[in-house]
């Protein structure tokens, strides 16, 4: 695939340091300073990541997530080791053990909090490839090649991609990174999440998604990055807002949960969500699973027809999940117009998603991309089609596989969250909201956070997963991370090859 | 008890035939799917096949040239090269020969053994299929032959497969079944090497399919001069697989039926599972194939009536089944018990052509799903010639009678009715039915009748205009009178002279409402007159009076006629000159496009020749023209091009958009300030996510009318179809004169009524044949009425108490108040400025006028927990008050 011209000229958002909100940070590692320090202040002196801060009668231990943790005993800063009174102790921190999930362990969530705070991976022994679900992303690894390839400077590797390869009079729009972030409506999120991704997009010169709860009046300095949600309740949507965008994406289904429409309950509904989606305040928002005017592909086509005809200019996103017939589903949405096509697996969702329906009806997205990918090249239009696949992308190595599988680009969400701080206690519809003001509406909550924080810790993140991306793409000898799409041969999964049939280096 | 031992010898003789599913499974292929377009009619005269070309023509939007198909139902003899006889017995096999070297095989393996072939024939065609544009795959050959299974055949096959219990003509049946299907499976489905398959085997009745759309059929086989009393076509739009073949488009077969399908059911592999119980095989893998398989299952096999093969496919359910008497109930009880695998679940909509031998007779059916989740209207109009119609959109309906008039002006371009189907309901099954018979020698009628046999006719009494016929000059005494009356147009206001007009019309004979007609066209040469003869013209359309023994629908294409002509006076927007009036656009015209001039008040845009969607549609004319200055739009000449009234972006206040003849769907969706009437019957998507202003339809509404509306201000004269004002919330507020097939105001969250949100008024009425408004029978006949409803409320007229709370979930129903009723009188007087329906007729019950708390009732919002999130909900009262 051809350089796209111009692209070279897009200058990457600075990082910058965002230290958490909160006073004790969660990390992997508990240091403690026992009543023997004598506050001689070596440690504060010893110690490069700045766990230890002065005090009154002993040194603070104020950023223990910034411990090596028990590696560092081979240094010769090694405070334990060093303390003339034997006072530091570093011992796992128990509370970290219990956070997060399988899908989302706790090295993985401290990795992700450690790149959006500091803009740079991780230097403490924390994964942040994979998780612990056993199947899927987690067992599936790079088979890097040993010899040297072909090498191209880093500077010179496009991961930028086209999201209108249609050929159709409509604009192409080319975003500087393979992903864009996806919906999380107004009520679902308090207004600076929403914001923050929405900033955090426009710094990367790519899109976020409003999602299906209107479109408040502080996106609309963001326009050009905004993808404006059509979903099955049709709150928010208003030929106004649709003319605003240029990408007007349709949510048919959420992988989390297909067969459900969205749900905000009733709590969430405070009066400022229900006077952006125009409902009674106080009562939960059941968006019907299917649109009531689509129930087949011509239905559809006129659907999209008429999203066409109210602005003339935007690309077409369809957003689907990933039932059996998913290969068939895309072809009906490219015949249909659709300039993209998004996959949404099974592993996605916030905690709002009920867990009978997150885990077990979709097809997850490894087994979703590669039978929509094969099925589109071998009806010849796999080159006229924007792949983006969603549903539990959790690091910048599930971005890399997805596109490996057959995906252009990915669509992110969780991620962004776990950026902010959030702890997946899988508490997002209860009450009004989130713990930590993430995915809450209620006003006391939502000031928790402050939008230059929440901005630069999500574009922090995506710093270093670009730049992952890049790496992988060098170790692959690819320029453009467009020659990855599709590319089966350079990954493997662990279950179903045997390590010394590798040509290569498995990336373990 | 012999039905029951037939059923079984036919079910055992088919036991061989399970060999099909091990070949068809090797090939691996899974079931296709997709949406169409389809349509269909049935004349008591035979007409040629050109005219099925209008309404497929219209629906390209529905399909995707991939597939298409045509059927014929009740032949001419002579044009097949044989006698009537022959043609009423015989089965008319036709086979499609995707490679023309399979011919002699097919022949020695499936014909010469086992048939008298009375006659036989390659179909014409064009020579070379490249000449028919946008045909890009030669389609097959078609041989046909009329055959009877030889007698020694027959003998042999019945005792071979246990058929002793059938009649004769039922093992004949069944061998041409069986001998097709073996055909199918040996020629094309299960090698998966594709070389020939039969089209169709029926009596009196042929299928021709290709890869194209269905109008290339008719061009191709060179059916122009091909007469038949039925005719249905299809569009495809299949999503799989990049080589198409002819096999997969409908229509499908039963026996002497054909069945195009729009729809996509979700349980097919649970119907496949029953078909296989009785030993009925899938060779073509889509969902149409099986549902015919379960029609001829349930009609030869089992020997059913019409009536409970409905009710097989479409079971009565709620409500409705409580509603049927109660010897239907038990009947209906045990067919739903038997066949519940076999019925399709999900969005369908079958039309059937068949030949009924037995009764001598041609019939078309169609049947529509229960939750009504795919667009049907049905059409009837009688007269010198009899039609009927069923289509996915009004509009081909109107096409085809547009092209039928054409050609024989004994066809009017109105039909006297257009109705849609209840799915499952107790009040017409869901399914109409029209039947072609021959009533006397040489004379053929059309009934039409619902799945319970209730006929569905039009006035008697009303007599329509043979416009074959000029109409007879009047005395000038006569059109002196009419002048002076239309004068007064330029002095009075055109709605001062409708109502003195009004009472008139019933004693008016053709000729006189035709003299005055052309005095009105003769008025509208004048600039200044044009606005109010085309007002008044319009009122003629739009509203009900009384006609006396004039028929409706022929006055309505004599004013239809008449405005036409008008708007087609009007000078061309790059004509030169002033006007005072407007200028008219057209597709050729459509790039000399401009702002309003000084004078100029009106574009009238005429719609015919644009496409119905993309870059180049009306809908994006009309919005160009207003940021461009126009204000007002009479968009005329509409056949079904869509979305008119989008795209106009917020704040399009002081814009009105008069729309005539068949406008497409989506119309005024998401309009933001602007107005728009509709003069006749709407289609479906009206309204989508409307924002605000106004929408007056003259007609019925189709398909979730409002769906996800936000406010605006909503008067429709006529019916909703399924699922209207679905998601609405804010503050829309609708008057729907007459009813809705279901599921009105689900989720309906328009805030609190009194305090701004939103409402609906619902009154349950209609007009008899003269005009006068009259009740319907229930106000409401849906088993669901504002589920889970958060918001706004329903104010429905009925005086007789028929709402009843089982037909609500999240709904209850309070008193009507006098608070209620201040609420709703100022949309009534404009509902009865519009329509001409009095608030006096609205509450004159049964003859006597009442106070309107014992007219009206009121469905409002209960706090379902369900919707609250709980007990939580006593949190946040602090909200209460603060919006």
């Amino acid at each position: 695939m051809a350089h796209t011209p111009g692209i070279e000229l897009f200058k990457l958002p600075k990082k910058r340091p965002v230290p958490g909100r909160f006073r004790n940070a969660l990390g992997k590692y508990r240091v403690t300073v026992s009543n023997a320090c004598t506050n001689c202040g070596l440690c504060l002196e010893l110690c490069p990541y700045g766990v230890y801060k002065g005090g009154v009668k002993r040194p603070r231990v104020a950023q223990d997530h910034h411990c090596l943790g028990f590696s560092c005993s081979k240094n010769t800063f090694y405070c334990v080791n060093r303390c003339p009174e034997k006072a530091i102790q570093i011992k796992l921190n128990p509370s970290f053990e219990i956070l997060g999930d399988r899908r989302w362990p706790p090295e993985l969530l401290a990795s992700t909090w450690h790149m959006a705070e500091t803009g740079e991976l991780p230097y403490q022994d924390l994964n942040y490839k994979t998780g612990n679900s056993g199947g899927g992303f987690d067992k599936i690894r790079f088979i890097f090649p040993k010899k040297k390839v072909h090498s191209v400077p880093e500077s010179k590797i496009s991961t930028a991609i086209e999201l209108n390869r249609s050929g159709d009079s409509r604009p192409r729009i080319t975003i500087p990174v393979p992903f864009y972030f996806g919906g999380m409506s107004f009520g679902s999120v308090s207004i600076v999440t929403m914001l923050s991704r929405v900033r955090a997009a426009a710094a990367l010169k790519t899109f976020c998604c409003t999602g299906e709860g209107g479109y408040p009046e502080e996106l609309i300095p963001y326009d050009n990055h905004i993808i404006t949600q059509v979903a099955t309740g049709l709150f928010g949507v208003k030929e106004e807002t649709i003319k605003r965008v240029r990408i007007v994406e349709f949510k048919y289904a959420q992988g989390a949960k297909p067969g459900l429409g969205g749900h905000l309950l009733g709590d969430k509904v405070t009066p400022r969500v229900a006077k952006m989606r125009e409902a009674v305040t106080g009562s939960a928002l059941f968006s019907p699973f299917p649109f009531h005017s689509v129930y087949s592909v011509e239905d559809h086509k006129k659907h999209v027809d008429w999203i066409k005809e109210i602005n003339t200019r935007a690309l077409v996103s369809v957003k689907v999940s990933t039932p059996t017939d998913v290969d068939m589903v895309t072809v009906g949405s490219y015949f249909a117009g659709a300039h993209i096509v998004q996959l949404d697996g099974s592993y996605g969702g916030t905690g709002a998603a009920p867990d009978i329906a997150k885990k077990n009806i979709a097809m997850p997205i490894e087994y979703a991309l590669p039978k929509v990918h094969k099925f589109l090249c071998q009806e010849g239009i796999r080159d006229k089609i924007t792949i983006i696949a969603s549903g539990g992308i959790r690091s910048a190595y599930d971005m890399a596989k997805a596109l490996a599988m057959g995906a252009d680009g990915v669509c992110l969400g969780t991620a962004d969250l776990v950026a902010l701080e959030c702890i997946r206690c899988h508490h997002c519809e209860s009450g009004r909201g989130c713990a930590r003001g993430i995915a809450t509406t209620d006003e006391e909550l939502t000031n928790l956070m402050n939008l230059e924080w929440a901005t630069q810790r999500i574009i922090n993140m995506y710093l270093v997963w670009r730049r992952q991306l890049v790496s992988i793409l060098k170790r692959l000898g690819m320029s453009s991370v467009t020659e990855l799409t599709g590319r089966f041969d350079v990954i493997a999964h662990l279950d179903y090859i045997k390590q010394e049939d590798v040509e290569g280096e498995l990336d373990l | 008890m012999k039905e029951k031992n037939q059923a079984d010898a036919i079910i055992n003789a088919r036991y061989h035939l399970r060999e099909a599913e091990r070949l068809v499974k090797q090939t691996g292929i899974e079931a296709e799917e997709g949406g169409c377009g389809v349509t269909g009619f049935a004349c008591n005269i035979p007409v040629s096949g050109r005219h099925i070309f209008e309404p497929s023509v219209q629906m390209h939007n529905r399909g995707n040239g991939k597939g298409g198909g045509l059927a014929a139902v009740g032949l001419i003899p002579a044009k097949l090269g044989v006698d009537q006889e022959t043609l009423d017995t015989a089965f008319l096999l036709q086979v499609a020969l995707l490679d023309e070297t399979v011919l002699l095989e097919m022949e020695t393996r499936f014909i010469r053994p086992f048939f008298l072939v009375a006659h036989e024939a390659f179909i014409e065609t064009v020579d070379d299929y490249r000449d028919i544009s946008g045909l890009e795959v030669k389609p097959p050959a078609v041989k046909r032959y009329f055959v009877r299974v030889k007698p020694e055949v027959l003998v042999h096959f019945r005792k071979e497969r246990g058929l002793e219990a059938l009649p004769d003509y039922k093992v004949e049946e069944e061998f041409i079944y069986q001998n097709t299907y073996q055909l199918n499976l040996a020629l094309y489905s299960a090698l998966g090497e594709k070389r020939a398959f039969v089209l169709s085997h029926g009596r009196n009745m042929m299928i021709l399919k290709i890869v194209g759309y269905a109008e290339q059929v008719a061009q191709y086989y060179k059916l122009d001069n091909f007469d038949a009393h039925i005719w249905i076509a299809h569009q495809r739009y299949p999503t799989k697989g990049r080589v198409w073949h002819p096999g997969g488009a409908h229509p499908f077969i039963g026996l002497d039926e054909a069945l195009v399908h729009n729809g996509d059911f979700a349980n097919y592999y649970s119907v496949s599972e029953y078909l296989k119980q009785r030993n009925v095989y899938p060779l073509f893998l889509t969902d149409t194939e099986v549902s015919v398989q379960v029609f001829d299952l349930l009609n030869r096999v089992y020997g059913y009536p019409l009536e409970y093969i409905i009710e097989a496919l479409a079971p009565t359910g709620e409500m409705d089944f409580d509603h049927l008497p109660e010897e239907k109930q038990r009947i209906y009880r045990q067919i739903q018990a038997a066949h519940i695998h076999g019925s399709p679940d999900g969005p369908w909509f079958f039309i059937i052509a068949r030949t009924d031998v037995q009764k001598k007779q041609y019939q078309l059916i169609g049947i529509t799903d229960t939750a009504m989740l795919r667009p049907q209207v049905f059409a009837l109009q009688k007269g010198d010639v009899e039609i009927g119609l069923i289509c996915s959109e009004k509009q081909a309906i109107d096409a085809t009678l547009a092209s039928l008039a054409k050609e024989d002006p004994r066809f009017g371009t109105i039909a006297d009715q257009y109705w849609n189907a209840r799915g499952g309901s107790y009040t017409d099954g869901g399914a109409f039915i029209f039947t072609v018979k021959e009533s006397e020698p040489g004379k053929m009628d059309l009934t039409c009748t619902d799945k319970f046999g209730r006929v569905i006719d039009v006035p008697s009494e009303q007599e329509h205009l043979d416009f074959r016929v000029a109409l007879p000059p009047m005395p000038t005494g006569h059109v002196d009178h009419l002048r002076s009356i239309v004068r007064d147009l330029s002095k009075r206001n055109v709605e001062g002279l409708f109502s003195s007009l009004k009472e008139s019309f019933a004693k008016w004979d053709y000729a006189r409402f035709n003299t005055f007609l052309d005095l009105l066209t003769a008025l509208a040469e004048e600039d200044d007159l044009k606005g109010p003869v085309i007002g008044l013209l319009a009122r003629l359309l739009d509203r009900r009076y009384s006609l006396g023994n004039k028929r409706r629908r022929s006055i309505l294409q004599m004013v239809s006629n008449t405005l036409n002509a008008i708007f087609l006076t009007i000078p061309m927007i790059n004509d030169t000159g002033v006007i005072m009036y407007g200028r008219r656009i057209d597709w050729e015209s459509r790039h000399a496009l401009r702002g309003p001039l000084e004078n100029e008040k009106v574009l009238i845009a005429d719609a015919g020749g644009f496409p119905p969607e993309g870059d180049d549609s009306f809908a994006q004319l009309i919005s160009n023209a207003y940021r461009l200055g126009w204000k007002r739009f009479t968009c005329f000449g509409h056949r079904g091009q869509r979305f008119l009234g989008c795209s106009f972006g917020s704040d399009s206040q002081g814009v009105r958009i008069d729309a005539y003849d068949s406008t497409g769907d989506y119309l005024a969706s998401g309009i933001d300030g602007l107005e728009i009437y509709v003069h006749g019957n709407a289609q479906d998507q009206l309204g989508q996510i409307l924002k605000s202003g106004k929408l007056v339809v003259y007609g019925d509404v189709g398909q979730t009318f409002m769906y996800g509306a936000k406010g605006g201000e909503v008067y429709v004269l006529g019916n909703a179809a399924g699922r209207p004002l679905i998601n609405a919330v804010g503050k829309p507020r609708v008057v729907i004169n007459g009813t809705a097939l279901d599921f009105l105001a689900e989720s309906f969250m328009a805030g609190d009524p009194y305090n701004g949100g939103g409402f609906v008024i619902l009154n349950g009425l209609t007009f008899d044949q003269n005009g006068a408004v009259v009740p319907l029978e229930i106000p409401y006949p849906g088993s669901n009425l504002f589920s889970l409803a958060s918001g706004g409320a329903l104010f429905v007229r009925d005086p007789h108490k028929t709402i009843v709370p089982e037909q609500l979930n999240g709904g209850e129903i309070f008193p009507f108040t006098e608070i209620d009723w201040e609420l709703i009188t100022p949309y009534l007087k404009e509902n009865e400025r519009l329509f001409g329906i009095t608030i006096d007729d609205i509450l004159t019950v049964d003859g006597i006028k009442r106070n309107p708390e014992e007219v009206y009732r009121t469905i409002g919002a209960v706090k379902l927990s369900v919707l609250s999130g709980g007990n939580a909900l006593a949190m946040n009262e602090e909200w209460t008050g603060e919006e």
